[in-house]
């Protein structure tokens, strides 16, 4: 029980630590919450059921499809809604409330175009267990879980190891020296979007497939914020750690306690952190000499 | 000696409301350094930052090679001019590998910035031994050799540097202008900011004078140097 209770709450905490990387991508590089971000999980889960349902193909193009569908949907939103106030140098403020009305505009396009059903995805893994030292274990929390942490590693590895992972570094460390080495920083930006994007569209593939596509339904990435949070906005790592340790407190809180405190304790656990610990566990560190 | 190799007439730049600089000329030879000296506030940095593009140019001309300046740095930077900031702006949580890696961002020639680190390692032996070292952990002096070899590893053909000497003890100073020498001798031209007047004279072909915006003074740097009323109130004495 507690093992099986350990994997859904790994698998929960996978997906939370996939949009706390978004959102940390995104905030360490132009300083603000892009809460737009949760409407683009929104838009790639529709754009998943749409090549899961009309176009019927397998669950690899779809993940595919979602991914580079919302890594472009998150460029369009740094393009149309953030790109103009970056130029004049507004304070992250004002780019925050932008994102507060994209998430708002796109969320009430779903609802007078597509409308508020619920929908399933196709069963994909069905109810498919894997029985390991004596629990049952759902396949799609497993692979749910795998996945996330996967592509958290290659990002970590394409953030460290390449030459665009480094232009990305110094660009969170100094956009105008950036700027000065070369690099064109409006492409830098986008490249961050798309990445933050496509972590986006995996996220909204597997809680499509988890619950149900609805308009609404990137709300969670409140959660998301509390992982980043948690972790210390900002660090990739810490989103990481920050998502796997929420998913798996809720999870136990739900199990052992009661569902309906879940939230109330992730709000909590929110609050207390702003207080005592506002960096997180592995928050940016600064460190400047003369 | 003077062959216009980067001209500016006439430059007019505003921060906010605030007019910075008032028609500004100014005119470096290829392969010349020359100081920009001036009090505190006169606008030097304020016009390293609009050559290299950051701050939006309100009014004159900025040619290089005889062609107009493009707008955005990091198209100056691709053209040959780069800017080794007041106060250094290392990437601090980087390397100093990773450093020197964004100064070569530009190139794909592997070996060719194979070859350069190795240049910047003959010039200051010392970065060798901290290549794995977060730049923000290095010396004064340290942190100001990477900041050159950073902009070195995009090789320029000019090299603007400001305030180099800032907070470096006086031997440091000097052996760092001594690089400055050596790096004019690899056929870089130099454009020189320096508070540290009297030295930044001493190593120029020629120097100007700044005041509040406007250039004050333009003259062959041993004629400043002998100069008494400049010597009064810009060298110290």
């Amino acid at each position: 029980m507690f093992l099986q209770t350990l994997v859904t709450g790994l698998s929960m905490g996978g997906i939370y630590s996939l949009m706390a990387v978004g959102y940390s991508l995104i905030f360490s590089i132009l300083s603000f919450s892009n809460f737009a971000h949760g409407a683009v999980i929104m838009l790639s889960a529709y754009i998943g059921l749409a090549l899961a349902t009309k176009a019927h193909l397998g669950f690899g193009l779809v993940v595919t499809g979602s991914v580079v569908g919302a890594g472009v949907l998150s460029v369009l939103n740094e393009k149309f809604a953030y790109a103009a106030l970056r130029r004049r140098r507004a304070p992250s403020l004002y780019l925050m409330i932008s994102a507060m009305g994209c998430s708002m505009f796109l969320e009430n396009m779903v609802y007078a175009t597509i409308g508020s059903r619920f929908y399933p995805f196709p069963a994909f893994f069905g109810r498919q267990i894997v029985t390991v030292g004596g629990s049952s274990l759902s396949l799609l929390d497993l692979f749910a879980f795998i996945v996330s942490i996967g592509a958290i590693v290659a990002l970590h590895l394409f953030i460290t190891r390449t030459k665009m992972g480094i232009a990305i570094r110094a660009g969170v460390d100094d956009m105008t020296m950036c700027s000065l080495m070369g690099v064109n920083t409006d492409r830098l930006i986008s490249l961050v979007f798309f990445l933050a994007g496509a972590f986006a569209g995996i996220a909204g593939i597997f809680l499509g497939i988890r619950y149900f596509v609805y308009p609404t339904m990137g709300w969670v990435t409140n959660k998301a914020y509390i992982a980043a949070v948690i972790g210390g906005l900002g660090s990739l790592p810490g989103a990481m750690v920050g998502g796997l340790i929420l998913g798996v407190l809720e999870t136990l809180i739900s199990t052992y306690v009661s569902s309906v405190l879940r939230d109330v304790f992730s709000f909590t656990v929110l609050v207390a952190l702003l207080i005592y610990l506002p960096n997180g566990l592995m928050g940016a560190e600064t460190e400047e000499k003369v | 000696m003077s062959d216009n190799y980067l001209e500016i007439q006439g430059l007019h730049v505003y921060y906010g409301n605030i007019h910075a600089l008032h028609g500004i000329d100014l005119s470096v030879g290829k392969n010349e350094i020359v100081s920009i000296v001036g009090v505190n506030g006169a606008g030097k940095s304020t016009l390293m930052w609009a050559i290299a593009g950051v701050l939006p140019i309100a009014g004159g001309t900025l040619l290089f090679d005889g062609a107009p300046l493009p707008t955005s740095p990091h198209r100056i930077v691709a053209l040959g001019i780069s800017l080794v900031p007041e106060r250094r702006r290392l990437f601090s949580t980087l390397t100093l590998r990773e450093n020197l890696i964004m100064g070569a961002i530009r190139r794909t020639d592997r070996e060719g910035i194979a070859a350069d680190m190795e240049r910047v390692f003959a010039l200051y032996p010392v970065l060798k031994e901290r290549m794995s070292q977060r730049a923000g952990t290095l010396s004064g002096g340290e942190q100001q050799m990477l900041a050159i070899a950073r902009a070195l590893m995009s090789r320029p053909s000019v090299l603007l540097l400001d305030e180099p000497s800032l907070g470096l003890a006086p031997l440091v100073t000097e052996a760092l202008f001594d690089t400055i020498l050596k790096i004019r001798d690899e056929g870089v031209t130099v454009v020189l900011v320096e508070q540290n007047a009297f030295q930044a004279l001493e190593i120029s072909d020629r120097g100007y004078v700044m005041q509040i915006g406007k250039m004050a003074e333009s003259a062959p740097a041993a004629e400043l140097l002998g100069n008494p009323l400049i010597r009064k109130t810009y060298l110290g004495g």
